[in-house]
C-alpha cells in the first residue's frame, strides 16, 4: 500500500481517495432519494382526508430542540475531524462521542414527537399527508439510527487500532454522512415544519 | 380466477406445472452433475466468491441469457395466444401474468444485466485498469441482482406472478385490485436488484473517473467507455427514484399507507408519475451503452476513426440531462392540462435531436471505409435503418394530441420494440460476438453467427411491423383475445410466425456457442479483429491482473496507432509486483440473507423477515471490522503467467 | 489547546447556521405573505446547506473537487426537476384548460 505523507491520513492512499469520491457520489444518489420523498410529500400535503392537517399537527418546541441538537452535532463532528487531522486521537474520540450522544438525543425527541402524532390520530395509515410526512421523517430518522450504529463501530475501531489510514478514512466518510443528514434536516425543518406552520 | 388467489404453490395450471417440474428436474440434475464431477469447490473458489470484474461480467451475461430464454418463452406464448381470434391457449389471468413478467424480465433482468455484464468485462480493460474501484462491492452488486432475479422468477410457481403490467399502475396494482402476492414480488425483487444496480453505478463512475491509464484524458477515452460513464451517471440519479417508488408500493400494499389510494388524500397517478421519472431515464440506461458498442464495432470494421467524436460526447451528455425532462410523455392521456402536455411534447422532440446526430456520425464513419462484414458488424449495420424506424415513430408518439390516437395501442408496442430490439438486443448480441474472444480466447463461428443474424433480423421485422398496422387499426395492447370480426387475425398470425423465426434465430445463436466451444480454432494474438482500443492490447483470455504493465496513452485509439507505427505502449518499464483484492464469500452470503428477507416479506411473515434483516446488518458489521488488505502478485509469478500466455505484452 | 481544537472557521460556521435557523423562524412569528415566507425559507435553507458543504464537508479540498461540484449540481438538478416537474404535472398543470 503506497502511503502519500503529504496528504491527510484519510486521503493518504489510492484506495482511500477512491472511497471518498465513491461516497460523495453515493450522497448525490441520496439527494435524489430525499428529493423524491419531498416530491411525494409536497404532492400529498393537502391530501389530509379525515386526519389532521399540518397546522393542527406541528408544534414548534420539539422541532427546535431537534434542530439545535442536530446542528450542534454537525458542528462537533466537524471538530472531531479537525482534531483527527491534528493527530489528536483522544480529542477526536471525545467529539465523536458527543456527536453520537446528540444524535441519540435527536432520535429520542423524534420518537417522542411521533408518539404525540399517533396520540393525535395521525398514524402512517391515516391519510396521504401523514403517510408521506412520516415516511419522509422516518427515512431521515432511520438514517440517523443507522449512523449511530455505524459511528459506534468506527469509534471502537479507532480505539482499538488507533488512527490509521483506514480508520481515518472511515471516520471522515462517516462525518460526510453526518453532515449530509444535517443538510436534509435543514430542508425538512424549513419546507415541512416551518412552511406547514406558516 | 379465484384459483389463483391465496394459493402457495400453483398446481392447477398445466403449463405452470410443467415448467415447475422442468425447473425441479433441471435444478436437481445440475446439483447432481456438479457433485458428481466434484466441482463445488471450483465453483465456490473461482466463481461464487470471485471479485474479478471479468468473471462477474461473465456471470451477469450468463444470467441475462437465461432470462432472455424465460422472457422469450413468455413472448412466444403471448404471440401464440393472439395468433388467432378467440384462441384458448392462455386464459385472461395467465395472459396478464405473462405480459407483466415479459416486460419486467426483458428490461430489468435481461437488457440491464447484459449491458452491465459487458461493461464489467470491457470497461476496466478499455481504460487500462486492473479491476474496478470497489471489487468487493461489485460482487455484492452481482449477487443482489441475481437474488432479485431469482425472487422474481420463482413468483410464478410460489404464490403467483405479478399481473398488473410491467409498469404496475395503481389502482390496479393496489391490494384491493391485485390481492395476490404477485405485486409484492414485483416491488421487493426489483428493490433488491435495484440496490445492486445503484452500487454498480457508483462503482463504475469512480472506476472511470479515477482509474484510467496515465495519459488517457476524458476526451481520449474510447466511445464505449464514454457511454458507460454517462449511463452510470443516469443510474446513480434515476435509481433512487425507483427505490422510493417501490418502497411506497410495498408500504401501500403491506402496511396500509395511503400514498396511491383513491381516498384519504392519496393519489393513484402519483405512482405512474414516479415510475416514469425513473422509467424514462431507464430507457437511456439501456440504449446509451448500445450506442457505445456500435461506435466501437463500426469504427473497427470500417477501419476508420469514429466520425465526430466530440459531437458524440456532447450529444450523450445532452441526452443524460434531457432524459430527466421527458417522463410525462408516457401518460399524455392522464388528464393534465395543455401546458403540461405541450412542455413534454417539446422536450421529447428535443431529445430526438442528439440521437439523430449519432445516426449521422455512424453513417459518416462508414462513408468511404473499408468495411468487413463480420457478424457484429452486420448487427450494427442492420441497427441503423431499423432503429431509425423506431425513432421516427417515437417522434410521432411525442406529439401529445396525436398520441390520444396511438396511446396504448399495438402501435406503441411496435414502436418500443423497434427501439429496444435493434437498439439494445442487437447491440448486446453484437458486443457478445465482438468481445467473446477477449474473454474465452476463441471466436464464435462466423457462418452460424451470420445465419442467426439473418433469421433474427428478418423475423424481427415480420414479427413487429404488422403491429404498427394493427395499432393504427385500433387493436389495443394487453388484450388477451379478440373476435374474428375485428379483422385482426391475419396480421397477428404473421406476427406470430415472425416470433417463431426470432426463436429459431436465438436457438442458432445458442447452438453456435456450443459449436464454437467445441470446434472453434483458438486465437493466439489476443487481437483477432485487428481492433482499436486498449482491451485488445493484452492477452486473450485476459490474465486475472489484466495488464502486466499499465500502458501509457497519448491519443485516442492509442493501441491502433501503436500497431500501425510499430511503437510500444509500455516504454520498456520493468514489471512490478501487482496488488490484487482477495476473494470473499460474504457478498454471496449477504445476498442470501437479502433473498430470505425479501421472500418472507413477500408473504408478510414478519418475524423471519426481521431475523433475515438483522442478518444483513450483521454481515455489514462484519465487513466493517474485517481487516482485508488484498495480496501481492510477485514479479516471478507475473513473468511465468505471461510466458504461458505466449510472451509478454 | 482550546484554540487549536476550535478553529475559527468551524465556530463561525456553527454560529452562522444557528443564526440562519432563527431567521427562518421569522416566517412563523411574523405575519407575512406566502411568497415572502417561501423566499426567506429558500434563502436560509440554501445558505445553511452551503455552510455544511463548504465549511464542514470541505467539498473543495481534494483533487476531485471538479467532480464533486458536478456531482452535487447534477443531483440538485435532478432533485429540483423531480419536485417541480411533478408538482407541475400533478397539481399546477392539472386540468387547467
Amino acid at each position: 500500500m503506497k502511503i502519500d505523507e503529504s496528504l491527510p491520513l484519510e486521503y493518504s492512499t489510492e484506495e482511500n481517495r477512491l472511497k471518498i469520491l465513491g461516497f460523495w457520489i453515493f450522497l448525490g444518489a441520496e439527494i435524489a432519494l430525499f428529493s423524491t420523498l419531498f416530491t411525494v410529500y409536497f404532492t400529498l400535503q393537502n391530501g389530509v382526508g379525515n386526519g389532521p392537517s399540518a397546522e393542527e399537527l406541528f408544534k414548534i418546541t420539539p422541532v427546535m430542540i431537534e434542530t439545535v441538537l442536530l446542528l450542534t452535532s454537525s458542528f462537533t463532528i466537524g471538530l472531531g475531524i479537525h482534531a483527527m487531522r491534528l493527530g489528536m486521537k483522544k480529542a477526536m474520540m471525545t467529539f465523536f462521542v458527543i456527536t453520537l450522544a446528540l444524535g441519540l438525543g435527536f432520535l429520542g425527541t423524534e420518537i417522542y414527537e411521533f408518539l404525540e402524532y399517533i396520540h393525535e390520530g395521525a398514524t402512517i395509515q391515516t391519510s396521504g399527508f401523514t403517510s408521506s410526512l412520516l415516511t419522509l421523517l422516518g427515512t431521515h430518522g432511520a438514517h440517523v439510527t443507522f449512523g449511530l450504529f455505524w459511528g459506534t463501530a468506527i469509534l471502537i475501531q479507532v480505539a482499538k487500532r488507533g488512527l490509521t489510514p483506514e480508520t481515518a478514512n472511515k471516520s471522515f466518510i462517516f462525518s460526510l454522512y453526518w453532515h449530509f443528514l444535517d443538510v436534509v434536516w435543514i430542508f425538512i425543518f424549513s419546507f415541512v415544519y416551518l412552511k406547514g406552520m406558516m | 380466477m379465484e384459483s389463483h388467489e391465496q394459493q402457495f404453490l400453483i398446481l392447477n395450471e398445466p403449463m405452470i406445472l410443467a415448467a415447475m417440474i422442468s425447473i425441479v428436474v433441471g435444478g436437481l440434475s445440475l446439483v447432481i452433475g456438479v457433485t458428481y464431477f466434484k466441482k463445488w469447490g471450483y465453483l465456490w473458489r473461482e466463481w461464487i466468491t470471485t471479485v474479478d470484474h471479468k468473471k462477474i461480467g461473465v456471470m451477469y451475461i450468463l444470467v441475462a441469457l437465461v432470462m432472455l430464454f424465460r422472457g422469450g418463452v413468455d413472448a412466444l406464448l403471448m404471440r401464440g395466444q393472439t395468433a388467432m381470434p378467440e384462441n384458448g391457449l392462455l386464459d385472461a389471468q395467465h395472459y396478464n401474468e405473462i405480459f407483466t413478467t415479459h416486460g419486467v424480465i426483458m428490461i430489468l433482468f435481461m437488457a440491464m444485466p447484459f449491458i452491465i455484464g459487458l461493461m464489467n468485462v470491457v470497461t476496466p480493460l478499455q481504460i487500462g485498469a486492473r479491476d474496478v474501484a470497489f471489487p468487493r462491492l461489485n460482487s455484492v452488486s452481482f449477487w443482489l441482482f441475481a437474488v432479485g432475479a431469482g425472487l422474481f422468477n420463482i413468483s410464478f410457481i410460489i404464490g403467483g406472478s405479478p399481473d398488473a403490467g410491467w409498469s404496475a399502475y395503481f389502482p390496479l396494482a393496489s391490494l384491493e385490485f391485485s390481492p395476490t402476492v404477485g405485486n409484492n414480488y414485483y416491488a421487493i425483487s426489483l428493490q433488491i436488484a435495484g440496490l445492486g444496480t445503484l452500487a454498480t453505478g457508483i462503482n463504475f463512475l469512480v472506476t472511470i473517473l479515477k482509474m484510467r491509464a496515465p495519459g488517457m484524458t476524458l476526451m481520449k477515452m474510447p466511445m464505449f467507455t464514454w457511454s458507460i460513464l454517462i449511463t452510470n451517471v443516469i443510474i446513480v440519479f434515476a435509481f433512487p427514484v425507483l427505490t422510493v417508488a417501490l418502497a411506497l408500493m410495498t408500504m401501500d400494499r403491506q402496511f396500509g399507507t395511503k400514498f396511491f389510494t383513491m381516498q384519504d388524500g392519496g393519489m393513484d397517478m402519483l405512482w405512474a408519475n414516479l415510475f416514469w421519472v425513473w422509467g424514462h431515464p431507464e430507457v437511456y440506461i439501456v440504449i446509451l451503452p448500445a450506442f457505445g458498442i456500435y461506435s466501437e464495432i463500426i469504427s473497427t470494421f470500417a477501419r476508420k476513426n469514429l466520425f465526430g467524436y466530440k459531437s458524440m460526447v456532447v450529444s450523450m451528455v445532452a441526452i443524460s440531462l434531457l432524459s430527466f425532462l421527458v417522463w410525462a410523455h408516457h401518460f399524455y392521456t392522464m388528464g393534465q392540462g395543455v401546458m403540461v402536455n405541450s412542455f413534454f411534447s417539446i422536450t421529447t422532440m428535443l431529445i430526438a435531436v442528439p440521437t439523430g446526430v449519432k445516426i449521422f456520425n455512424w453513417l459518416l464513419t462508414l462513408h468511404k471505409g473499408k468495411i468487413t462484414f463480420t457478424t457484429p458488424m452486420l448487427y450494427s449495420l442492420a441497427f441503423i435503418p431499423i432503429f431509425t424506424i423506431g425513432g421516427v415513430t417515437g417522434v410521432m408518439l411525442a406529439m401529445a394530441s396525436a398520441d390520444y390516437q396511438y396511446h396504448n395501442t399495438m402501435f406503441l408496442v411496435a414502436h418500443f420494440h423497434y427501439v429496444l430490439i435493434p437498439g439494445t438486443v442487437f447491440a448486446v448480441i453484437a458486443g457478445f460476438h465482438f468481445w467473446f474472444p477477449k474473454v474465452f480466447g476463441f471466436r464464435l463461428n462466423e457462418k452460424l453467427g451470420k445465419l442467426a443474424f439473418w433469421f433474427i433480423t428478418i423475423s424481427f421485422n415480420v414479427a413487429f411491423f404488422p403491429l404498427f398496422i394493427l395499432g393504427l387499426n385500433g387493436m389495443t395492447r394487453r388484450m388477451y383475445t379478440y373476435s374474428e370480426s375485428t379483422g385482426y387475425g391475419p396480421l397477428n398470425m404473421l406476427s406470430f410466425l415472425g416470433a417463431v423465426g426470432l426463436g429459431i434465430g436465438f436457438i442458432i445463436l445458442v447452438y453456435n456457442l456450443y459449436w464454437s466451444i467445441r470446434y472453434s480454432p483458438r486465437d493466439e494474438t489476443g487481437d483477432p479483429w485487428d481492433a482499436r482500443s486498449l482491451e485488445w492490447a493484452t492477452h486473450g483470455p485476459v490474465p486475472f491482473y489484466n495488464f502486466a504493465r499499465i500502458p501509457k496513452i497519448n491519443e485516442l485509439d492509442a493501441f491502433w496507432y501503436a500497431k500501425r507505427n510499430n511503437k510500444s505502449l509500455y516504454d520498456d518499464r520493468p514489471i512490478e509486483k501487482i496488488h490484487m483484492p482477495n476473494n470473499s464469500g460474504m457478498p454471496f452470503l449477504m445476498s442470501g440473507a437479502f433473498f430470505g428477507a425479501g421472500f418472507c416479506l413477500v408473504f408478510s411473515w414478519w418475524i423471519p423477515t426481521i431475523i433475515f434483516t438483522i442478518l444483513i446488518f450483521v454481515f455489514m458489521a462484519l465487513r466493517s471490522f474485517e481487516k482485508d488488505h488484498g495480496y501481492y502478485v510477485s514479479v516471478e509469478e507475473i513473468e511465468r503467467i505471461e510466458r504461458e500466455l505466449g510472451g509478454e505484452k | 489547546m482550546m484554540k487549536q481544537l476550535f478553529p475559527k472557521q468551524h465556530v463561525m460556521g456553527f454560529i452562522f447556521s444557528m443564526v440562519l435557523s432563527v431567521v427562518a423562524l421569522a416566517v412563523i412569528t411574523f405575519d407575512m405573505s406566502y411568497k415572502m415566507g417561501m423566499a426567506i425559507l429558500l434563502v436560509t435553507a440554501i445558505a445553511q446547506a452551503l455552510v455544511q458543504l463548504l465549511l464542514f464537508m470541505h467539498i473543495g479540498e481534494s483533487e476531485d473537487k471538479g467532480t464533486l461540484y458536478t456531482n452535487i449540481i447534477y443531483a440538485v438538478f435532478v432533485g429540483v426537476v423531480t419536485i417541480l416537474g411533478t408538482l407541475f404535472t400533478m397539481i399546477w398543470g392539472y386540468q387547467i384548460y
